[in-house]
């Protein structure tokens, strides 16, 4: 153990990243990643090397990851002490995987699933029940910009993915939850969406579940939308706090998809999102909405980069963010009008919200390479509006009472885009979490 | 709007009310100052219960200070003077305070609260003032039964309480909903900055029949306008000119019919005198 601590404290991250590697790499499951694909982006993560002082992670604390024991996946893991690695892909290893994960899920207390929604739980990374999907790994081979590329950890290590390939119409809930079984590991979480053209997908991502002992989540998405297919993605972060979330997304819209992610960020103790949506098809629609809130010493990153990349191509990026105490919230929203896309439109709201000690930092980026081309961009931070509080307090209210309703008001903006009642129910509690004032679940107009 | 008729002689005052108790509004001598300099030069106003004051004056004379003052709106430095609410210690209370003791700010510009809808906020108001007068909070059924009859008075549609407080109303509906916030609130000192500008003429009926429903030998009401118009409506019992700073000028209700005939400079070249 000693000897192990030692290690840890002389090399950085990516040479254990590395070596967690080649430790594990015979042993994951060519069907999720193909094995030169796993090397790849091995490869390409050591190119990169490892982001200390790039401007793009500032906030995300990538120094919390020295304190994490593994990178090797929890589902590559046995329960066996004196093993430290086997095959997962041995069939009767499998079953006794999904034992035990039986018996955690019941321990978990999961939250009702949503009405209407297909549902598949995934815990620690692996599909806990539902079907088996073949799965073509040439499929799920993303590419990461540098600024996502901690997308190569969830490439290298994954051992499950969920894909969803759909034509028609479908409602599907998708739980992310790690256990304490995955405690002290890392877990890659890695979701497909291919959207065949003219589909209507609804989709609830959320991630869950509390470890005692500091975790890392690592999660990949890759979202593909056929032409004019639609696609309502729903995004909870709801992890305990000993979790590190790094989330990286990338979707590509073909001619007249329309894309919308309601994206609500308040778990973990420190949260990247790293996302890139490419508008290649004419007319496509990128709608962005995203609110986070964060407390105590909590982080909560974002980065986005939004590709408008074909004629009359649309994006609109909304985001809110909130903290409180020492938090820091911060949101890079980079917009890119290529040359290729005349009659263009971007619209991008950031706002934050400073309370306390807390710090938020917006980063808006307007880069246009074509004349022909409508922008609108505002990005404010401040504390709570003085006049708005008096106006409250001057009706009686109370001043916690005040402020908790005016932070309401303030990440409204994003929660009235909840459509489901009962996610945007779930979204103000945990919000509601968040927020120190007494809470007023039910105000928001 | 046959009910905005004119309320031609002050409400008679109860004389159990009148005899011992303390003036609702008792303001001596009040100096303050804003953003370092003094916007109020000793201002000395009593509202008895029932009565209804106006008060006028040119822009900038010190009309919203006194009414953010005396319901505790941050940023004023309170000099000199006192202000007493019910023989209280107005400044003593903390802004939620005076409103719950029965003290209401009709707002000159009322601020756009998206996210915070209409009816949460008068039903949070209605019951925190409830609470403490002792008596039991509504439920959403009383709340709601007790809403629409005041809605209709001042014809605001239903659907405005699912809205944002004030979010894209019209500078008239934001008035109304002033006026709407008051009768629900039934405050016993309303002070109304400038709830008459820019209302249209039915509009300004109504509010007035609104301010005129709500007295009583107990209310009182202090009319901060630049128009004897609502005064035709809502006929004061008193009327002060506010100029630089101080009460230049007080009278009964024909003091504002001079001022319109009169203007400003005739009052303010009185007070450099005085
Ligand atoms: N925060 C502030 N900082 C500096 N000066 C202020 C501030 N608030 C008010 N004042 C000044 O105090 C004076 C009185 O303002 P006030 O709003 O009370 O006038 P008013 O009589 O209500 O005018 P109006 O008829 O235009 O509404 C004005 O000269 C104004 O500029
Ligand atoms: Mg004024």
């Amino acid at each position: 153990m000693a000897v192990r601590a030692q290690r840890r404290a002389q090399t950085g991250p990516l040479e254990r990243i590395l070596a967690d590697f080649e430790t594990v790499a015979a042993h994951l499951p060519e069907s999720i990643v193909a094995r030169a694909a796993r090397r790849r982006a091995a490869e390409q993560l050591r190119q990169l090397g490892w982001p200390s002082h790039d401007e793009q992670w500032r906030y995300f604390s990538l120094r919390a990851l020295d304190r994490l024991g593994t990178f090797i996946p929890a589902g590559a893991v046995t329960g066996s002490a004196s093993a430290a690695v086997a095959p997962v892909a041995s069939q009767e290893l499998a079953q006794q995987e999904r034992a035990q994960q039986e018996l955690v899920l019941q321990e978990l207390a999961l939250p009702p699933s949503l009405p209407g929604f297909e549902r598949r739980v995934y815990v620690d990374g692996m599909q806990f029940s539902g079907d088996a999907m073949p799965i073509q790994p040439r499929a799920l081979e993303p590419s990461w910009l540098p600024e996502q590329r901690l997308g190569f950890l969830g490439d290298m290590f994954a051992v499950d993915a969920a894909v969803l390939r759909v034509s028609g119409a479908a409602a599907i809930e998708l739980v992310f939850v790690t256990s304490a079984r995955a405690s002290g590991t890392a877990v890659y979480p890695r979701l497909r969406l291919e959207l065949a053209a003219d589909s209507r997908v609804t989709l609830v991502e959320r991630h869950l579940g509390e470890p005692p002992a500091l975790t890392l989540v690592c999660a990949t998405v890759t979202a593909e939308l056929a032409r004019g297919a639609q696609l309502t993605h729903y995004r909870l972060q709801q992890c305990g706090r000993t979790t590190l979330f790094c989330d990286t997304l990338t979707a590509r819209l073909h001619d007249e998809a329309h894309y919308r992610v309601r994206q609500v960020a308040v778990g973990a103790s420190a949260g990247r999102t790293s996302a890139r949506v490419r508008l290649a098809g004419a007319a496509a629609v990128a709608s962005w909405h995203a609110l986070a809130v964060g407390r105590a010493e909590q982080v909560h990153d974002c980065m986005l980069k939004v590709e408008l990349a074909a004629p009359r191509s649309r994006s609109d990026e909304v985001f809110r963010g909130i903290a409180d105490e020492r938090a820091r919230v911060a949101f890079s929203g980079h917009i890119h009008v290529e040359p290729s896309a005349p009659g263009a439109e971007a619209r991008q709201s950031l706002r934050g919200l400073i309370e306390g000690e807390g710090e938020v930092d917006l980063r808006p980026r307007l880069e246009i390479n074509t004349d022909d081309v409508s922008a609108q961009h505002g990005a404010t931070t401040g504390r709570l509006d003085d006049a708005l509080l008096f106006y409250l307090l001057s009706r009686g209210i109370d001043p916690p009472t005040a402020r908790a309703l005016l932070k309401w008001a303030f990440l409204s903006d994003v929660l009235r885009h909840i459509e489901i009642a009962q996610l945007r129910t779930e979204a103000e509690r945990s919000a509601a979490g968040q927020l120190q004032d007494v809470l007023a679940v039910g105000a928001v107009g | 709007m046959s009910d905005a008729r004119p309320v031609t002689a002050p409400i008679e005052r109860n004389a159990a009310l009148a005899a011992d108790a303390p003036p609702v509004l008792e303001v001596r001598d009040l100096h303050v100052k804003v953003g370092g300099q003094l916007v109020l030069r000793g201002i000395s106003l009593v509202v008895q219960a029932g009565e209804v004051h106006a008060i006028m004056g040119p822009n900038g004379s010190g009309k919203s200070t006194l009414a953010h003052v005396l319901t505790g709106r941050p940023g004023y430095e309170i000099v000199s003077g006192s202000a007493l609410f019910e023989g209280q210690d107005l400044f003593a209370l903390a802004p939620e305070q005076r409103a719950r003791a029965g003290l209401f700010l009709g707002f000159q510009y009322p601020v756009e609260i998206p996210g915070v809808n209409n009816a949460y906020l008068l039903k949070a108001a209605l019951n925190a003032a409830r609470r403490e007068r002792g008596l039991t909070e509504l439920d959403a059924f009383e709340f709601l039964a007790l809403v629409r009859a005041k809605m209709q008075l001042m014809r605001i549609d239903e659907s405005f309480l699912g809205r944002g407080v004030n979010e894209g109303f019209s500078g008239g509906e934001r008035k109304r909903n002033e006026i709407l916030q008051m009768l629900v609130l039934e405050p016993k000192l309303a002070l109304l900055d400038e709830t008459d500008s820019g209302l249209d003429i039915d509009a300004l009926k109504l509010v007035a029949s609104g301010v005129n429903s709500l007295r009583a030998p107990s209310r009182s009401i202090v009319l901060v306008t630049h128009y004897q118009r609502l005064l035709d409506y809502v006929v004061p019992d008193h009327v002060h000119v506010l100029a630089h700073g101080r009460i230049v000028r007080s009278g009964d209700r024909t003091l504002a019919l001079e001022l319109e005939r009169r203007g400003y400079d005739w009052v303010g070249g009185e007070a450099v005198v005085a």
